[in-house]
């Protein structure tokens, strides 16, 4: 099945071809930003017409599997979400800058997707080293974008020299495999994981890789980068983070705690379960004291990757269904918020007070907001409240009441600051009259299928079968 | 040279690394400590690959594949700290770097 290999290859080829219309067209052409998101969906419809019960393998180390293109669905719905976000920010910068160069952006957005794609391709150690690699390295460059800010840079200094550690402490990690294993080779690490899975070499890289994927999803305790991180880049670029690199560091875990980890599942259970507990507590009591917008958004997203870590402690097609159903709602809801915030913060800061009266002054974009927190604080009938019961229904399926019942006072206390931000939008009133608002196009065009998922996906369960049917393929 | 000296060997420059990053108020001293740590891993791969693996190539190849990786990640932080450097136009100490928090 050749054709398994053609979104990757139309992704890198769009990413390329932006960058090469870049070169010829005027600095302040449209051009590369309209085909950038248009070779994104491209991909996305060329995802959706290829069959899920095939399974390829090219070069010996890159699989397309039905898994494997699910995953590849999210991250370029996700990439072509972005590039749309990131177009307002190239005239305006939010109350900072103007973003340049939106051609390379673009094309970065788009390398970083391809890195993405790796990781779930991969059947062998280097392949996935690699993917990650390719994932997270122009992740740096996108949060120095800003090249005068200040704070850009400080974020970005930040970023990487936590990013470089995380990746120095990975490759420990992937020694120790290859030493146990003998070979690079997944199924090779499988069969001595079946056979030691107590050997204390094989444990100790597991633990420098979990440390190393607890960077990229912001578990405790290694958190302390995101919110920095998350203020100081382009408003876009924190999407992609709290989605897609995200998305990515979840896909990692998934692709080896289901495929050469699995003979060690009942001893990372116990360490799942502690990370997914301290987790979402201090993103949960993080987020409670924020006024910035966007710091705000990755408190909420530092407790979001605890709730998803959650289900790594069940096992099987049930909790890898409700992982990625889970990571398509919070896409969802934190695309929808970040359209607002770039909305909002056109013409005001990026503060939660500048919310204040939107439910008076455009309802509609009050509506969306209200509809996004409801769904990130798991409200019914909203898609948010069936990922989390789905979630916690994983964790319950496995034996973990009480971590269910912890979870759940989590959530309530989440409540509280989804709802402080509904509050300033309807109830307070502004002190002094709030400037117009303005809304582009193409904001409105990505709001309108953000809001329909937001709704539907928790509507429909032929959604979550779909995806229990591809998983067991 | 046994397994175990290289193996001992790596954690050692392993440990220097952690400490460096966690002790070094330089940036261009906390790169290189990642750097350290990057090397001993890569002893590592050596190591496996002499002593006991099935499949010696792989364990050959990998560190030139990090150190590819460490190349790109390395001009990438120089050209961030240059910079940062350039709008601070002081020295390149983490302590400068408190403009965001909370």
């Amino acid at each position: 099945m050749k054709a398994l290999l053609l979104p990757d290859l139309l992704l890198v080829l769009s990413a390329f071809a932006t960058l090469g219309l870049d070169l010829f067209m005027p600095r302040d052409s449209k051009a590369p930003f309209h085909l950038a998101w248009a070779g994104a969906l491209a991909v996305f419809v060329v995802l959706l017409f290829l069959p899920y019960d095939q399974h390829a393998v090219f070069w010996g180390g890159y699989e397309a599997s039905g898994r494997g293109l699910m995953y590849k669905q999210l991250f370029a719905l996700s990439a072509a979400f972005t590039i749309l976000l990131s177009g307002s920010y190239f005239q305006s910068g939010n109350g900072r800058q103007p973003l340049a160069y939106q051609g390379e952006f673009c094309a970065i957005i788009l390398l970083a997707t391809f890195g993405m794609f790796t990781v779930v391709s991969a059947t062998d150690l280097l392949t996935l080293l690699l993917g990650m690699e390719l994932a997270t390295i122009p992740l740096y460059a996108l949060c120095a974008f800003r090249k005068g800010c200040p704070l850009a840079s400080e974020a970005s200094t930040k970023y990487i020299i936590m990013g470089s550690l995380s990746t120095a402490v990975a490759v420990f990690g992937y020694s120790f495999l290859y030493g146990c294993a003998g070979s690079l080779r997944f199924d090779a690490v499988l069969a001595y994981a079946t056979q030691h899975p107590t050997s204390p070499l094989l444990l100790l890289g597991v633990l420098l890789l979990l440390a190393a994927a607890g960077f990229k999803l912001t578990l405790f305790p290694f958190h302390m980068w995101a919110p920095d991180v998350y203020e100081g880049a382009p408003a876009p670029v924190t999407a992609f983070l709290s989605v897609s690199s995200k998305a990515t560091a979840i896909a990692f875990l998934a692709v080896l705690v289901n495929g050469p980890l699995a003979p060690l599942h009942q001893q990372l259970q116990p360490a799942f379960l502690l990370l997914a507990a301290i987790t979402m507590t201090v993103g949960n009591l993080g987020a409670l004291k924020q006024r910035n917008l966007l710091r705000f958004m990755a408190y909420s997203s530092i407790a979001q990757a605890g709730y998803i870590v959650l289900a790594f402690a069940g096992q099987g097609a049930m909790a890898q269904t409700t992982i990625f159903y889970y990571l398509l709602v919070y896409a969802a809801a934190n695309y929808a918020t970040f359209f607002i915030i770039a909305v909002i913060g056109k013409s005001r800061s990026e503060e939660i007070e500048t919310l204040q009266g939107l439910g008076r002054q455009n309802p509609g974009l009050a509506a969306v907001l209200m509809l996004a927190m409801f769904s990130l604080a798991g409200i019914p009938p909203l898609a948010g409240f069936t990922g989390k019961f789905m979630l916690f229904a994983t964790a319950a399926q496995a034996g973990f009441y009480g971590m269910v019942l912890f979870a759940a006072l989590n959530s309530t206390v989440s409540l509280y600051y989804y709802l402080l931000l509904i509050k300033e939008a309807y109830i307070t009133k502004p002190a002094s009259p709030m400037p117009a608002l303005a809304m582009s196009p193409i904001q409105r065009a990505s709001l309108i299928p953000l809001t329909g998922a937001m709704i539907m996906l928790g509507l429909l369960p032929s959604v979550s079968t779909a995806i229990r049917n591809i998983l067991l393929g | 040279m046994t397994l175990a000296n290289s193996l001992l060997l790596s954690s050692i420059l392993f440990c220097i690394g952690i400490y460096g990053v966690l002790t070094r108020r330089q940036l261009i001293g906390m790169l290189l400590s990642i750097e350290i740590i990057l090397n001993g891993a890569n002893i590592n791969f050596i190591a496996f690959a002499h002593f006991r693996a099935a499949d010696p190539t792989a364990g050959a190849i990998f560190p030139i594949f990090v150190m590819a990786i460490s190349a790109a990640e390395m001009a990438l932080a120089l050209a961030i700290i240059i910079a940062m450097h350039r709008q601070k136009n002081s020295k390149l100490d983490i302590q400068q770097l408190r403009r965001l928090n909370g």
